[in-house]
């Protein structure tokens, strides 16, 4: 059917052309641009944390400052050493300095395997409860101090799950967890509820879970704001 | 045979001209030319056919395109996205037309 093409159409389909190419270029130039988004809030987030963790050790620093100011001070006064002893005192109970001695280190990690399904993919995991349970377990051992991850458990602390991660004083833990607890009787940890199902875990699904007598353990000081206004030591049992 | 030389020609101009197209406005770009290929492939099918016309043809391809980025407007304006509803309803279109096509040149 020979037929006269009409410049019409020829303008027509060349603007088709122009505009398929337009539309593929702009697309792809939309991806690449956000790319490099990625990485910048990759960037930041990581430089925050170095920023976080730097002010954390200022804190630190200027607390042990302040404590050598009070020593110094206290030297001259008898009623100010009284006060600054009793505050030494609440400091280690609230966890404000960091303690050093023998203890329990248990480390907890998810297993290697984790399957697709979700559901089932929770038993392989370590959750926040877990890390509470052994916590707590760690409390009833004997711990004067525990740390888990190098963050100072203190009475406000919060041991959360966001998404898949957990996060302990609102700073997100990387697995394997490392529960340092000094103080604590390892036979008494080893007989809690948590330590022998964390042990059933183990060989069922794989989890990580480990537990061993350290000589030298290290508590860092709680460098947040103890939001407390009213408490009281509690006495020793019997 | 000229017009498929203008296709090349559009397409050559483009990446020699490089255009740049802000992400706003490559929506826009995006869905005029899902409403043209439409429109190709309805001219494509009109030929085999022995319908086809010139003036139908371009007065299609300029309606549908400009139909697209209206209803894309209309939906930025609404907050609602249009967007789908275009790409649904032209590439239905589209497959239709290709197995109008299809049926036609392998017959069946």
């Amino acid at each position: 059917m020979p037929r006269k093409t009409s410049p019409a159409l020829v303008l027509v389909l060349a603007l088709l052309g122009f505009g398929i190419v337009t539309a593929a270029q702009s697309a792809t130039e939309t991806r690449k641009a956000e790319q490099p988004r990625k990485e910048r809030l990759i960037a930041l987030i990581q430089q925050r944390r170095s920023q976080i963790g730097d002010l954390d050790k200022a804190v630190g620093e200027l607390r042990g400052q302040l404590g050598d100011e009070q020593r110094r001070v206290s030297r001259a006064n008898r009623s100010v050493a009284d006060n600054t002893r009793q505050q030494q005192t609440l400091a280690a109970q609230a966890g404000t300095s960091a303690v050093k001695g023998a203890g329990v280190r248990v480390k907890v990690s998810d297993a290697d395997t984790i399957p697709d399904d979700a559901t089932e993919a929770e038993a392989y995991r370590i959750s926040d409860l877990d890390l509470q349970l052994l916590v707590n377990a760690l409390w009833g051992a004997g711990a004067e101090a525990i740390a888990v991850n190098g963050n100072r458990v203190v009475a406000t602390t919060s041991i959360r799950q966001a998404g898949e991660t957990i996060v302990v004083n609102f700073r997100p833990l990387s697995p394997p967890y490392r529960l340092d607890a000094i103080g604590a009787d390892s036979t008494r940890f080893a007989n809690s509820d948590i330590a022998r199902r964390m042990r059933h875990w183990h060989t069922l699904f794989g989890l990580g879970f480990s537990t061993q007598r350290v000589d030298k353990l290290i508590a860092p000081a709680f460098a947040g704001r103890v939001g407390i206004d009213v408490a009281s030591p509690k006495d020793e049992g019997p | 045979m000229f017009a498929l030389l203008g296709l090349l020609f559009g397409a050559l101009v483009a990446i020699a001209v490089h255009p740049t197209v802000s992400q706003e406005l490559g929506r826009y770009v995006a869905m005029a030319v899902v409403a043209a290929l439409d429109a190709s492939l309805g001219g494509v099918r009109a030929y085999l056919e022995h319908t086809f016309n010139d003036r139908i043809f371009v007065v299609a391809f300029a309606a549908n395109a400009i139909v697209a980025i209206a209803l894309v407007w209309i939906g930025d304006q609404l907050g609602v996205d249009l967007v789908t509803a275009i790409v649904v309803v032209f590439g239905v279109r589209i497959f239709q037309n290709v197995a109008a096509l299809r049926r036609r040149v392998f017959g069946g």
